[in-house]
């Protein structure tokens, strides 16, 4: 890797003003360091903010939890409370890296993670999402890849917590220079739907601080398939979430993950759930609406059936 | 004439590895641990281009990079390369990224070359050819053996499938290396190697330097599957780093490299048709097959034997025809890769003998017992199906309730093994000790083990009274640990050298009974000096020819094809069990190769840039843990048939019997590893075809 400086932060401010025009920052360091080891980032200054006061905490109140960005993925997973509440959010927690990762990687790294397209990954291959000219995906081995999306690139989002977190309607909070915003989890990705070079929607120096999760719903579940059983990336991952009251469905969200450069989410799926009580065919109507835009590529056509199984076990999940 | 012992404590026992104690403590120095005072890093510089010519190579700049000590090419010249990955020049420095610098600032001039690196692109007339002078496809003549096309007329039932195996990619945990050591115009090199000897031999052909100049040493290493034999280019190359840095050089490759230049198994494309008589006899068999061994087998060392596999396998068809061709691609080139030929073989043979069975209403082990003509095999199939519970699991293709079905599947395998050639020395001391030396190597397999437990057992001790001294070219000579020959070469040599021992020892004590409890009192009456015996292979202790059937039991979720492996269960014959816990280990092994070629491994080159996508273990998938399935061994031990080695015939069943049981689940054949879920959900007919 190239070198670089190193520092470490005592405020959100302080992180800021350090990481400077070419800075990255440093919490769990897993996605980071293989991109700095195959040349893909080369930031001159690394900033340290496992040091940021508060941050490695997680929080509830009566109307909300509050998951600070340096929690490494084992502390969501081994929660027992959050495991009782936000199920989905647990779930998709364990399916994270191995146990080794998880006990490194952060909230904040995993959803600010960037693409594992076997091409833009590849040290030899300069690809449109590193500034290239061409999707080599588009007509090769695309069978990890995108069934939409908003411009030519077509390497998924594959965050797990980002497709728990967005059926769970939480809130991201995110350090813009010297204020604080406040981004639902489709906001967060929204740039990475345009923009074939972006990730999501952070600019350069942007630290995401902490994640906000309502206690607004009672069940929630997160599926994913991989080709392994453990260690291994979600081919399709599926996350949902409502109100269960006699049976009766109501503000569910269900959101997709790697197929997709953002979470994907249909909003006619979710309300069509609303009020109403789950069966077969609600279910397969519902995955209808989800995949309907789905566009399938030489190698990535078995995504579809995979989401499908997965959005109907996941609602049987909700209702059982 | 030695012989094994009829009351054996030892051979056979489950007696621990018995340098279990350095591995699991950290003590064991492997080949890549080793770091001689002042030892340099090495590191190489690969091609970009899947073909070029390479017009210059300007190493000026990184050999004044700070920390660099040394830089040289490859290859002196203009040159033409012809995979992504190829070794271009190397470098050695103080540090790791002293080194990964420096190979950035090597100016390589170089004008791409058209390339093809995949096999049906390869096939193709109008492809880049990959040798100037000859096609890439190598059009085969069918050899006929009988009279295929009236033996079809005569058949009762007749299938035909198209199979397909990947290339699978040499990825032992411990990378291929070697670190070099000149003093004056001596050489020492700690390889991980399974054959100190040829990498001997190697580099001092290499080096054009006497082979008694070059001392090669290997105590522990991290694994080896046949592309291990040689010092490689990275040997030479390290080599010659570290007399031009005058230090010592170690240049292990990384991840990366491994995935590119140092051998893979073939792939195979099989078009397989077969027919049986109405009394369930095999009568017909067609075979079209290719595959390729990357820029060919001939151009890397060990010998492949290039894409061709022994067909129809294991079994006896009177009638056949048989052609089989290879294609050139740019990329790696094949190496001997654990039982080569034989995974490929069984998988398209064995899968379309359960197509077979399956057409003709017959139950899959029953269709084995009556047309495998190996009695040892018969004996295992019995036996494994009853272990099994074979009669219980095994349901009508396809009709296992619910979305997640269940199936069973088997799979035979065949393997030539047989030893020789193999020399020991032992130093008995006056107090009582023992070190025996023989210059084999211990790839992990046990062979300390081996020789530890055959000693004990013949000289009335205990293993961990022998001091075993292997992996060093000083020691007597014996051969590469490949073909599964290292145990029937080295046990017999063991047995013949304690056989002496106890004569020698009988003659210098005076003592007519020298074993065990009198061991001690014989051999202080050698007064000062220790006795020096030596031993060598012998006839009639070691046998060849081992069988080996396996049996899967799956499940397969077909909503979302994914594939989970519940139990394989083994029966292997492997002669007189010398080691029962290492032997054991070694079936593990093997089982869990053949799970991952089934389930999981394939090399993935990209079409357009010609580079390899997935050099890592993220994306070339390996099974790990939580992919294991229960695994029941069961060894036959025959000592009648003397040893006999089994590391490679217990990895050949296993992806065709896994490919069994997921096409008994589904009631559809998925005829191509790997058995991925978007390869399930395809063969269901669930798939779309893309827009």
């Amino acid at each position: 890797m190239k070198s670089f400086q190193y520092a470490t932060a005592a405020s959100p401010a302080g992180a800021r003003h350090l990481a400077g025009d070419n800075g990255r920052f440093l919490a769990g360091g897993i996605d980071l360091l293989g991109e700095m080891k195959e040349y893909i980032s080369q930031p001159d200054i690394l900033v340290n903010v496992k040091a940021l006061p508060g941050l490695d905490r997680i929080e509830a109140s009566t109307t909300a939890w509050t998951i600070g960005a340096n929690v490494t993925i084992s502390q969501l997973e081994e929660n027992a409370e959050l495991k009782r509440v936000f199920p989905a959010l647990q779930q998709a927690a364990a399916e994270v890296g191995s146990k080794q990762i998880r006990n490194v990687a952060t909230v904040g790294g995993n959803l600010a993670q960037h693409s594992r397209c076997w091409y833009y990954r590849h040290r030899d291959i300069l690809c449109l999402k590193k500034g290239g000219d061409t999707c080599y995906a588009r007509n090769a081995d695309n069978k990890y890849h995108s069934l939409f999306t908003g411009n030519t690139c077509i390497s998924p989002v594959v965050s797990n917590l980002a497709v728990a977190l967005g059926a769970l309607d939480a809130t991201v909070v995110v350090q813009r220079e010297d204020k604080p915003l406040r981004w639902s989890i489709a906001q967060f990705y929204a740039k990475a739907w345009e923009n074939p070079t972006a990730h999501n929607s952070l600019e350069p120096g942007d630290l995401i601080l902490k994640v906000e999760v309502p206690l607004a719903q009672q069940r929630s579940a997160y599926l994913q398939v991989s080709e392994k059983s453990a260690f291994d990336w979600a081919l399709v991952s599926c996350a949902a979430a409502a109100k269960v009251e006699g049976g009766k469905f109501s503000k569910a969200r269900i959101v997709l993950g790697a197929v997709s450069n953002v979470p994907h989410e249909v909003q006619a799926a979710n309300d069509l759930l609303e009020g109403k009580v789950l069966d077969d065919g609600l279910a397969e109507k519902v995955a209808d609406l989800l995949v309907a835009k789905a566009h399938a590529h030489s190698e990535n056509g078995y995504k579809v059936p995979i989401a499908r199984a997965l959005i109907r076990r996941a609602l049987t999940s909700l209702a059982a | 004439m030695p012989s094994w012992p009829e009351k054996r404590s030892y051979i056979g026992s489950l007696a621990k590895r018995v340098d279990a104690p350095a591995k699991v403590s950290g003590a064991a120095k492997y080949s890549s641990d080793v770091q001689p005072e002042g030892w340099l890093y090495g590191m190489i510089l690969r091609s970009k281009w899947p073909k070029a010519k390479i017009t210059k190579i300007n190493l000026e700049k990184a050999a004044r990079l700070p920390g660099i000590k040394a830089a040289v090419l490859a290859r002196e010249g203009e040159r033409i390369v012809r995979f992504y990955g190829e070794e271009l020049a190397a470098v050695a420095g103080l540090t790791k990224q002293a080194c990964l610098d420096a190979l950035r600032a090597i100016e390589v001039e170089a004008q791409p070359l058209p390339f093809v690196v995949r096999e049906e692109d390869a096939r193709e007339e109008s492809s880049p050819r990959v040798w100037d002078e000859q096609p890439n496809y190598s059009r085969p003549q069918p050899r006929d053996r009988g009279d295929v096309d009236k033996a079809f007329g005569e058949c009762a039932a007749v299938v035909e499938g198209f199979y397909s195996t990947p290339v699978q990619i040499h990825h032992p945990l411990e990378t291929h290396g070697n670190t070099i050591s000149w003093t004056g115009d001596n050489l020492t090199a700690w390889s991980s190697t399974q054959g100190i000897s040829s990498v001997r031999d190697g580099l001092a052909g290499n080096l054009n330097v006497p082979q008694n100049q070059v001392r090669v040493i290997c105590e522990y290493m991290g694994g080896g599957f046949g592309a291990k034999f040689g010092p490689g280019v990275e040997g030479a190359l390290a080599a010659r780093l570290s007399q031009a840095a005058k230090a010592p050089v170690k240049l292990m490759l990384t991840r990366f490299d491994q995935a590119l230049a140092v051998g893979n198994r073939p792939s195979s494309f099989q078009k397989i048709k077969m027919g049986a008589t109405a009394d369930g006899k095999l009568h017909a068999y067609q075979l079209e097959s290719f595959g390729t061994a990357g820029i060919g087998a001939g151009s890397s060392e060990g010998g492949s034997g290039g894409a061709a596999f022994p067909a129809p396998y294991i079994y006896t068809v009177p009638n056949t025809r048989i052609a089989q061709a290879s294609v050139a691609v740019d990329a790696g080139s094949a190496r001997a890769f654990r039982a080569p030929g034989n995974p490929p073989a069984s998988f398209g043979m064995e899968s379309i003998m359960d197509d077979l069975a399956v057409k003709m209403d017959i139950d899959p082990v029953e269709f084995r017992l009556r047309n495998d003509p190996s009695e040892v095999r018969q004996k295992e199939y019995r036996l494994g199906a009853e272990r099994f519970g074979w009669k219980q699991k095994y349901k009508k293709p396809g009709t296992s309730p619910g979305p997640i079905k269940t199936g069973v599947g088997c799979a035979g395998a065949r393997w030539a093994t047989g030893g020789g050639g193999t020399q020991a020395q032992a130093q008995v001391s006056p107090d009582g000790s023992i070190e025996i030396r023989c210059g084999t190597q211990d790839l992990g397999t046990g062979t300390k083990t081996v020789i530890a437990v055959i000693a004990a057992d013949l000289l009335g001790l205990k293993p961990e009274q022998i001091q075993v001294r292997v992996g060093d070219t000083n020691y007597p000579p014996s051969g590469a640990s490949g073909g599964s020959t290292t145990c029937p070469s080295v046990a017999p040599a063991i047995c013949d050298l304690c056989t002496n021992v106890l004569q020698e020892l009988q003659k210098h004590s005076g003592l007519a009974e020298v074993r065990g409890e009198n061991w001690l009192a014989a051999c202080k009456k050698l007064g000062v000096d220790p006795l020096l015996v030596s031993g060598k292979w012998q006839e009639g202790l070691s046998g060849s020819g081992a069988g080996g059937v396996q049996f899967a039991e799956v499940a397969v979720d077909t909503d979302t094809g994914f594939v989970k492996v519940k139990k394989i269960t083994c029966i292997q014959d492997g002669g007189l069990i010398v080691s029962k816990l290492t032997c054991e280990s070694q079936v593990n092994g093997g089982i869990i190769m053949g799970l991952g070629y089934a389930l999981y491994e394939e090399r993935i080159m990209d079409r357009h840039s010609g580079v390899l996508l997935n050099p890592n273990f993220e994306t070339y998938k390996l099974p790990a843990l939580a992919d294991m399935p229960e695994i029941d061994v069961v060894l036959l031990d025959m000592p009648e048939r003397g040893v006999i080695g089994i590391g490679e015939p217990v990895t050949i069943p296993t992806a065709a019997a896994i490919g069994n049981a997921v096409a008994n689940a589904l009631g559809v054949r998925v005829g191509s590893l790997p058995i991925t879920p978007a390869k399930v959900l395809a063969a269901l007919g669930k798939v779309d075809k893309p827009a």
